[in-house]
């Protein structure tokens, strides 16, 4: 199920912290590497728990990992 | 070993571990015209049956790295939808079997008994393979790129 209206930058965030590598960000967030794989792809949607604890292991707030796309929403209605 | 290689040895591996000693206790109830045979055949096929998905439980006992993360919230989302799915073509199937049987022997014919636990092992299998196939479809959807 692709989710291309939630926006993410797991990949700059992962690159900009010491080219984290997908499996020890999964390791920190306690997934596996293909869910994280899933994510960056925008082909799935994490829990909330789950984005909460993705943006912890960036040390940053969660709308910075993950944008809604409001565009998305309008052209839905 | 992950969901999507469980996923795998469901289809590839289940399918003839339930089918043959199925298959092989329906020959010997068929040729010697054992009144016991279908129990026999049904309890045979649970336990193979029981023994694959115990599989998974046993490997990660022996599994030198335990911490390492291989179920987690998609695999449970995936998993969830599967059995969903395979519930669905389970009574899709039993409806089927009803119906066929009512068409073919008509309102007032009889059956053998002997169908019963054939149409249960039938569900079974069709259980695990489209669980299989459903579980395959999702990774390989949901992981077809960002690979790196």
């Amino acid at each position: 199920m692709a989710h291309d209206e939630l926006k993410n930058q797991i990949r700059r965030l992962r690159f900009e912290h010491g080219e984290m590598t997908q499996q020890q960000l999964a390791d920190k967030v306690s997934v596996t590497r293909q869910t994280i794989i899933a994510i960056e792809a925008g082909k799935y949607a994490p829990s909330l728990p789950l984005a909460f604890r993705i943006a912890h292991a960036f040390d940053v707030g969660i709308e910075e990992v993950f944008q809604y796309d409001n565009n998305f929403r309008a052209s839905g209605d | 070993m992950t969901q999507k290689e469980e996923a795998w040895i469901g289809l590839f591996l289940g399918v003839p571990i339930l089918v043959i000693p199925s298959a092989v206790a329906v020959f010997i109830a068929y040729d010697k015209g054992l009144s016991f045979a279908p129990v026999l055949m049904f309890t045979g096929t649970v336990i193979w049956g029981g023994l694959l998905w115990l599989l998974p439980y046993i490997q990660r006992q022996f599994s030198k790295d335990k911490k390492k993360i291989i179920f987690d919230e998609r695999d449970r989302l995936i998993h969830k939808r599967a059995v969903m799915a395979s519930y669905v073509a389970l009574w899709i199937y039993f409806v089927a079997a009803c119906v066929i049987t009512w068409c073919i022997v008509g309102p007032n014919g009889s059956i053998s008994v002997n169908v019963m636990p054939l149409t249960l092992v039938g569900g079974l299998v069709l259980f695990n393979c489209v669980q299989s196939l459903a579980s395959f479809i999702q990774y390989r959807r949901g992981a077809e790129d960002g690979a790196r």
